[in-house]
Formats: structure tokens, C-alpha cells, sequence
């Protein structure tokens, strides 16, 4: 197994994660685990397994809302209660059809994703992570409240006998579905993680202002993850009542969510494999070491998971992966990322700025509170030029960034981007409009390959997809497919963010003190690599900098900005006899 | 009108409850950035000191056994703390504190659970009760709410004119720079759950008689603690004892009007409608955002 996957590797370095390996060893536990007690005919044991599989299910359904999505809901038990009670209600109360029954369970839970999807528009973080968990909290309690519906703290029974008949393959139906449930919650893991919404969930969740520079809406992104979460959520409550037999508040106690949330954290949160060893470390492994003392299981698993988080802080598999990247760290590559790959197979066409503005700002106005950032500024830059914006800290050149990105809005004043005005269009739209902007603190996403962290641009062209202009595409993804982003350095980390909005098909590039922390020859071939977007692919670039020198030497015109004020603009000659400029040159060659 | 004056005095005194939680919350927030998820069974851990310590029911060895009941849950949560802040040494770690708090709460209320089953201990109230506004007020109700007030003037003082107090709030605003300045940071930290511990131990402690004390209470406790806080504003004492007195009227009304089964249903709704709001709450300070 190891020769052929290093024979097959032979010059790429180590393999980004283990994603593809845990799914199939996952399934095959779970498969496994479903297969032997029924086959061996042991009722005890097929009855915990199935247990056992549902709640792996839950769990890592969680595992992709925590990490992917980046969401702290502590309640998922309350979702995968509303599913099982809803069952319980259609199905034994009302003795509807189980088929309807188990839509009506996914209906529920669906409901109860939204839920839990609204505040997390407003709050991020351990906020929602305790009103989810408040929910689960609350659930029980209301259960008990709506004793007509509910039955109140009896709870309801049910028969499901027909469903635990074993059927094709000598294995209960009822085994199968949850086996199915299982694997398809590993299958979307690892798969998403492969699509663009997976990568755009990422993004989201990592860097909400990156996402909606590059088109994506993070507040709809979390909708969809709580969405596509809890109707895999709502099939495994649906199952329950049929393992079970019966439903009551007491099974849907917090401890539920938290039985849920600690198996990710144990095993390992993102690692596929993570809720599986989990939840039998601290449901199974209790279940049968505590048989006789059923009390002490809760205490067991608190103190599992304490030991857990002081001894292995990436949990069980997450420490098992990190040997592994560790040990192939060793062969870690140079710079993989140079100039020619972005301009591969273009001729050395010397594209003039063109006359007409590409950002036009009149009169922008932006106050916080009593500090005014912005002070009637009035910018414009041409196409295909680069304009330098400089000024000393806080004189309003990243608040005037934020603007021209939606990130922040304008009090007074126009804005107009490729001649739409911009003013009350969320920051997502605007990117829409050909802007892409790279940050102070480069913005790479660790779970991505360096390809990936490249490709988000290429997810938020917009309309047309053609192949892009500049690019050869294939060779790209050949050179950085798989090489983990970890480990790169600083100046080509730069580099990865300028790819990724050139891929985007920006015309516009908003770059934020882009030379701050690189070093000479890194700052030298930075300016290279501006000259080259600008002349050779025709880009506007807006260039807020503090390296006076390296502005002087790319920028077409330059704008200085001082408390909130524009006090020169012109050509890097007119602005270095502007008086008004004089006191930026101290200890400058440009005084 | 009666009715209005028990909701409000059994409202404002509950409340009180809420906002001693919420202050102990805040101690430690404020400095370490760590909301405690234990705070709670901390608190039913100072009642259950009460019931251990007072077996007479005399008002002397009351005022004895209070700072003795209130220093030995400091000295549990300086434990607790110690446990918390060991692995977040590590930066890429920091969320740890998440799940070691919770998992601390869950090994506390299974061993109340263990030792003691689901029966509530009960502890019997040394003062007797007395009459506001024409309501029989049992006398745990007023003493928590005169001990809110003592704990807030108290941290006020502490936090603005002592030095360690100063360098407690130092920590609050830029952990970096109090670092870099030179400051103990991680005793300071320490320092900052024993007095949690203090506040919430004193608080258990007076409260007891009115408690719930069950290894299953505590959550219920750091649910309406941590609403109150949210509500108030995190990290803000004001904020507490406004937050507290909000959550605790609202209680009482939705026992009195609604039913008490749907208490902790209303708490929520209060908590998601002060986060859709105004998510910083009503004394909290809105942080820039930073790109």
C-alpha cells in the first residue's frame, strides 16, 4: 500500500490530509459493526451498534458544521430530538404511514435548523455556541410542557418489528439505513470538502471579510451548512424511535448534545475519523467497562474528555494525522510559487492606463462616531493604472479600502466602481462588479491545498467560464495540487493571494500594504510582479503601501492621504514636489 | 397590585442570583477571555458547603462559615483555573477552555449525582422570613441581593483602585501588551478565578435555602447566569446586576403568566432577542471590526 502510493507520488511531497483514507476505513467500521452482531444473530449487540452508528452519524454531521462551516452549535441533540419526537408523534399517535412519518421527523429538523441558522447571522463563536446549547437545554423541558402532543415525561411508544425482520443479506433493514446514514455522512465530509460550496464554507468561516471579497455571501453560507447539517441530522432522529421503541424527554437531555460535541473533540475535530473513536471511547467503551454501574458512565466521560483535551489537544486522530504530516514535513519544498505561472503563454503586450476611471469616489464621507476616517475624499483612478494611496497610520487608507469593498459604508458621498455606484450594495455584490482585494494579514486557509487556496478565486468569476485569460489552468493545478499551504512563507503567501484574485477575473485589485514584512529581494519581485499584472494583463491596481520607494517605483499616480483628507495627487513627480507631501519623505530618497 | 409586588421583589431577589453568577463570569472572562461552563455547579457546590457546615441553626456560626464556605470553592476554581489555562499556553489551542469547562461540569454534577442522587439537599434558612410590600419574603432572597450589591461595590473598588485589580482590567483591554509591560499574566489569571470562586462560593453559600442543590441544577444556573451577562452586556458588572434583575422579573412573570415550565423557553427567547439586537447588550462596549 505504501510503495504504490509513493511510487504514484514519486515528486509531489506529502499528501495534504488523510480524508480519502479515514472515509474508507470509516465505512468499513461501520459497515463491519453493523454486519457481525446481526450475522452472529446477537440481539445485544446489534442493538448497541445501532445505537452506536446513529450517533456517529450526528456526530459528524457536527464535525462538518463545527470545522468546515465553522459554527458552534452545541444543540444538535435537540435537532436530532425534534426528528425522532416528530416520528414519534406522526407515526405512533397519529399512526400515519413511517414513510411520512420519517418526512415529517426531516421536516422538523430541518425547522430546527433554521433556528439555530438565524442567530448565527448576528453572533459567532461561544455566543452561539451556548444558545444552541441553551436550546438543548430548554428542549426537554418542553417536551414535558406540551404534555397534549407529547405525552408528557411518559413519553411514546412504538412497533417497529417489521423494520428489525432481517431481510436481504440476513441484516434488518432498520441496521442498513443506519449503516447507509453513517457512511453518507462520511461520503459528504470528505466529498464537500471537494466542491465549491465546501471550499466556499471555508472560506466563510474562516475569514467572513476574505468571502465577501471574493463574491461569497457568509451569512447564506452558514444557512446552508446548518440546513444540509440538520436534515442529516433529522434522518438519524428519525431512525431512533425505530431502534428504541419508544420516546421521552429523558433520552433527549443536553447530555445527548454534549455526547455529540465531546466525541468530535476526542477524536478529533475535522478528522473524518474523529466521532468514531469518540463516541466509542465515551459511549461504547463505558457501556460495556460500567455495565454493572450505570451511574458512573457520565463521570467517565467527563474525565475521558478532560484527559483528552490536556494530553491531546487535536484529539485522538487529529494527533495520529499530525505524526504523519510531521514525519513528511522533512521533505519540504522550496518556493513553489513564481511569476512565470502567472503569466505563462502571455506576450509581452505593454498595456497603457486608459482614460477612462475605473473608481471614482466624489465627496466620500465616513465618520465612527466623532472621529472622522474619511473627510470628503475625492479619488479616482484610471484604468489599468497603478495608484499608490499612502499617508501615515490612521490617516484613512484602509477605512477608504473597506469602502470601496462594502466592507464599510460611506455616510456621504458616491462611490463608483466600473461606472456603478456601490453605495447600499453588500460587500458581495460588489466584488461581483470585477474588485478583488488582498489583506494586511494574507488571508490562507490552512485546510486547503496551496491549489485550493488558489481556486476560491477561480470559484468567484463571475457569469462567464471560459478559461480565464491569463492563466493555464492545468499547469497550475498540477504544481499546486495537494502541497499543503501550511508551511508556506510569508512572501508567498502574497503571491498566493494576488493568484487568487487575478484568477477571479478581477480587473480591479485592491491590495493592502502587500510589501509589509517582505523582504528586499522579495519587495523587488513584488514590484515585478505588479509592473507584470498591470502592463501585461491590463489590471487596475489601488496599491496601499507604506514602502515609499517601492510605490515611487511602480505607481502611475499616487494619492496622499492625511487625516481623512486628500492633501496631493498626481504623478509620483507632481506628489513629490507637492509641499503639501514634504513631511511623508523623512529619511526618503524621494525628499 | 399584589401580584405586581411579588413578581417584582421575587423577581429583582432571583435576579440577584443571576447577577452574582454573571459578575463571577465576568471576573474571570475579562481576564482570560474563558467563560467558565461550570460556574453554575460552583454555585450549587456553595450551597451544598452550607448544608455541610451549618448544622446548628445559629446566626453566629452563619457569619463563621460563610468566608469558610466562600474559600473553599475559591480554592476549587483556582484548581479548576489551573486546569483551564494549562493547555491554552498553546495560542492555536485557545478554545480549549471550551470543552475542559464543560467536561469539569459534567464530572462535578455526576459526582453530586453519585454521592447524593437525584434528591435535592435541602438546607434550612437561619433568618426568618419577612414581609416587602406585604409579600412573605424568605430572608436568602434579600441577604442575595445585599450581597450582590457588596460584590459589585467591591470589584469596583478592586478593578479601578488596587493595583492587582488594575492589571486584572489591563488584561481585559490587550492581552499582548500586558504581557509585553511585564505582567504576571497567568497568575493574575489564576487570581482572577479564585476571586470568581470567592464570589460565586459566597453566593451559593447565602443563596443555599433557596437553591436547587442536585448535580443536575447547575446547568440550569450558568444558562440564566450567562443570559443575564449577554444581556447586560459581557464583562460588565453594571451590565450583571441589570442583566440579572431583567432576567429574574421576566421569570417570575412568565411563572405567574405563562407557567413555570416555560421559565427557561422565555429566558432564551430574551437571550436571542438581545443577540439580534443588540449583540454586544445593553452596557457592553461595540468592538471595532478589524480587517
Amino acid at each position: 500500500m505504501a510503495a504504490v502510493t509513493d511510487s504514484g507520488t514519486a515528486e509531489r511531497p506529502a499528501r495534504l490530509n488523510s480524508d480519502a483514507l479515514q472515509m474508507i476505513v470509516g465505512i468499513l467500521v461501520i459497515a463491519l459493526t453493523t454486519f457481525i452482531p446481526e450475522l452472529a444473530g446477537n440481539p445485544y449487540w446489534s442493538h448497541t451498534f445501532q445505537l452506536v452508528n446513529l450517533f456517529i452519524a450526528v456526530s459528524i454531521l457536527q464535525n462538518i458544521l463545527l470545522v468546515d462551516a465553522g459554527q458552534a452549535s452545541f444543540g444538535q441533540g435537540a435537532i436530532f430530538g425534534m426528528a425522532a419526537y416528530m416520528v414519534g408523534i406522526a407515526f405512533g399517535t397519529h399512526e400515519i404511514g413511517y414513510a411520512a412519518a420519517f418526512l415529517c421527523g426531516v421536516l422538523a429538523a430541518l425547522c430546527g435548523g433554521l433556528l439555530f441558522a438565524l442567530p448565527s447571522l448576528r453572533v459567532q463563536g461561544f455566543h452561539l455556541g451556548f444558545v444552541t446549547l441553551s436550546a438543548a437545554i430548554v428542549f426537554p423541558e418542553i417536551l414535558v410542557a406540551l404534555n397534549d402532543w407529547t405525552n408528557g415525561i411518559n413519553g411514546i411508544s412504538l412497533s417497529f418489528s417489521w423494520l428489525k425482520e432481517p431481510g436481504t443479506l440476513g441484516v434488518s433493514p432498520l441496521s442498513l439505513m443506519i449503516a447507509a446514514t453513517g457512511a453518507a455522512a462520511l461520503i459528504l465530509q470528505v466529498g464537500l470538502r471537494r466542491t465549491v460550496l465546501g471550499r466556499r464554507m471555508v472560506v466563510a468561516a474562516l475569514s467572513p471579510e476574505a468571502a465577501q471579497s471574493l463574491g461569497i455571501s457568509p451569512g447564506l453560507m452558514r444557512a446552508v451548512a446548518f440546513l444540509i447539517v440538520a436534515a442529516g441530522t433529522g434522518v438519524a432522529g428519525a431512525l431512533y424511535p425505530a431502534v428504541v421503541g419508544f420516546v421521552s424527554p429523558s433520552a433527549f437531555k443536553f447530555d445527548l448534545s454534549i455526547l455529540f460535541f465531546f466525541a468530535i473533540i476526542v477524536g478529533g475535530r475535522g478528522q473524518p475519523m474523529g466521532p468514531i473513536v469518540g463516541v466509542w471511547l465515551l459511549y461504547l467503551l463505558p457501556n460495556i467497562l460500567l455495565a454493572e454501574f450505570v451511574h458512573y458512565r457520565l463521570l467517565a466521560y467527563g474525565f475521558v474528555t478532560l484527559l483528552v483535551v490536556l494530553m491531546f489537544p487535536d484529539g485522538i486522530v487529529g494527533w495520529l494525522e499530525k505524526l504523519r504530516v510531521n514525519r513528511q514535513r522533512s521533505r519540504r519544498d522550496g518556493p513553489i510559487l513564481h511569476l512565470d505561472q502567472l503569466f505563462s503563454g502571455r506576450e509581452a503586450a505593454n498595456k497603457e492606463p486608459g482614460e477612462r476611471s475605473a473608481i471614482e469616489v466624489r465627496q466620500g464621507y465616513k465618520a465612527f462616531g466623532k472621529v472622522v476616517a474619511l473627510d470628503r475624499v475625492d479619488l479616482t483612478v484610471r484604468e489599468g493604472e497603478i495608484h499608490g494611496l499612502i499617508g501615515a497610520n490612521g490617516s484613512g487608507k484602509t477605512s477608504l479600502l473597506n469602502v470601496l469593498t462594502g466592507l464599510s459604508r460611506i455616510n456621504g458621498g458616491t462611490v463608483l466602481v466600473n461606472g456603478t455606484d456601490i453605495s447600499g450594495l453588500p460587500a458581495h455584490r460588489i466584488s461581483a462588479l470585477g474588485l478583488g482585494r488582498t489583506f494586511q494579514k494574507p488571508r490562507i486557509f490552512p485546510s486547503l491545498s496551496i491549489w485550493g487556496n488558489v481556486q476560491i478565486g477561480l470559484d468567484g468569476r463571475g457569469g462567464d467560464h471560459t478559461q480565464p485569460s491569463a492563466l493555464s489552468i492545468d499547469t497550475l493545478r498540477d504544481e499546486l495540487e495537494g502541497r499543503s499551504a501550511d508551511w508556506l512563507p510569508h512572501g508567498q503567501r502574497r503571491l498566493v493571494e494576488v493568484m487568487r484574485v487575478v484568477l477571479k477575473e478581477a480587473n480591479i485589485l485592491l491590495l493592502d500594504e502587500p510589501a509589509a514584512g517582505l523582504s528586499p529581494d522579495e519587495r523587488r519581485e513584488f514590484a515585478n510582479l505588479l509592473r507584470n499584472v498591470s502592463r501585461r494583463l491590463g489590471k487596475t491596481v489601488v496599491l496601499v503601501e507604506h514602502d515609499l520607494d517601492l510605490v515611487w517605483d511602480v505607481a502611475d499616480r499616487i494619492t496622499v492621504l492625511d487625516a481623512g483628507r486628500v492633501i496631493a495627487t498626481g504623478t509620483p513627480t507632481e506628489v513629490a514636489r507637492n509641499p503639501a507631501a514634504q513631511p511623508l519623505f523623512v529619511g526618503s530618497k524621494h525628499a | 397590585m399584589d401580584e405586581l409586588a411579588i413578581i417584582l421583589v421575587r423577581g429583582l431577589s432571583t435576579g440577584a442570583i443571576f447577577s452574582l453568577i454573571a459578575m463571577s463570569f465576568n471576573v474571570v472572562y475579562s481576564s482570560s477571555g474563558v467563560l467558565n461552563f461550570a460556574q453554575g455547579n460552583m454555585l450549587v457546590l456553595g450551597g451544598l458547603a452550607a448544608h455541610l457546615l451549618l448544622d446548628s441553626t445559629s446566626v453566629g456560626s452563619w457569619f463563621a462559615m460563610l468566608p469558610v464556605a466562600a474559600i473553599a470553592i475559591g480554592a476549587v476554581m483556582t484548581v479548576q483555573g489551573y486546569v483551564t489555562l494549562l493547555p491554552m499556553r498553546f495560542q492555536q489551542h485557545s478554545e480549549s477552555w471550551l470543552i475542559s469547562t464543560m467536561a469539569v461540569s459534567v464530572i462535578i454534577g455526576a459526582t453530586m449525582l453519585l454521592l447524593q442522587g437525584p434528591i435535592a439537599r435541602e438546607v434550612p434558612s437561619v433568618f426568618p422570613s419577612f414581609r416587602v410590600f406585604g409579600t412573605r419574603t424568605p430572608a436568602p432572597y434579600a441577604l442575595a441581593a445585599g450581597l450582590a450589591v457588596v460584590w459589585y461595590v467591591a470589584l469596583r473598588w478592586f478593578l479601578r483602585r488596587t493595583l492587582t485589580g488594575l492589571a486584572i482590567s489591563a488584561l481585559s483591554q490587550d492581552i499582548d501588551a500586558a504581557r509585553t509591560a511585564g505582567l504576571p499574566v497567568r497568575r493574575l489569571q489564576l487570581l482572577a478565578f479564585t476571586i470568581s470562586g470567592l464570589i460565586i462560593g459566597s453566593a451559593g453559600f447565602v443563596a443555599a435555602p433557596v437553591l436547587t442543590i442536585t448535580g443536575e441544577s447547575g446547568v440550569k444556573y450558568v444558562l440564566n447566569g450567562f443570559i443575564a451577562s449577554v444581556v447586560g452586556g459581557m464583562g460588565s458588572n453594571t451590565g450583571a446586576l441589570f442583566g440579572g434583575a431583567l432576567l429574574g422579573v421576566l421569570t417570575m412573570m412568565t411563572t405567574y403568566h405563562v407557567g413555570g415550565e416555560f421559565q427557561n423557553l422565555l429566558a432564551l427567547l430574551l437571550l436571542v432577542g438581545v443577540l439580534m439586537i443588540r449583540p454586544e447588550g445593553i452596557f457592553g462596549r461595540s468592538s471595532a471590526r478589524r480587517v
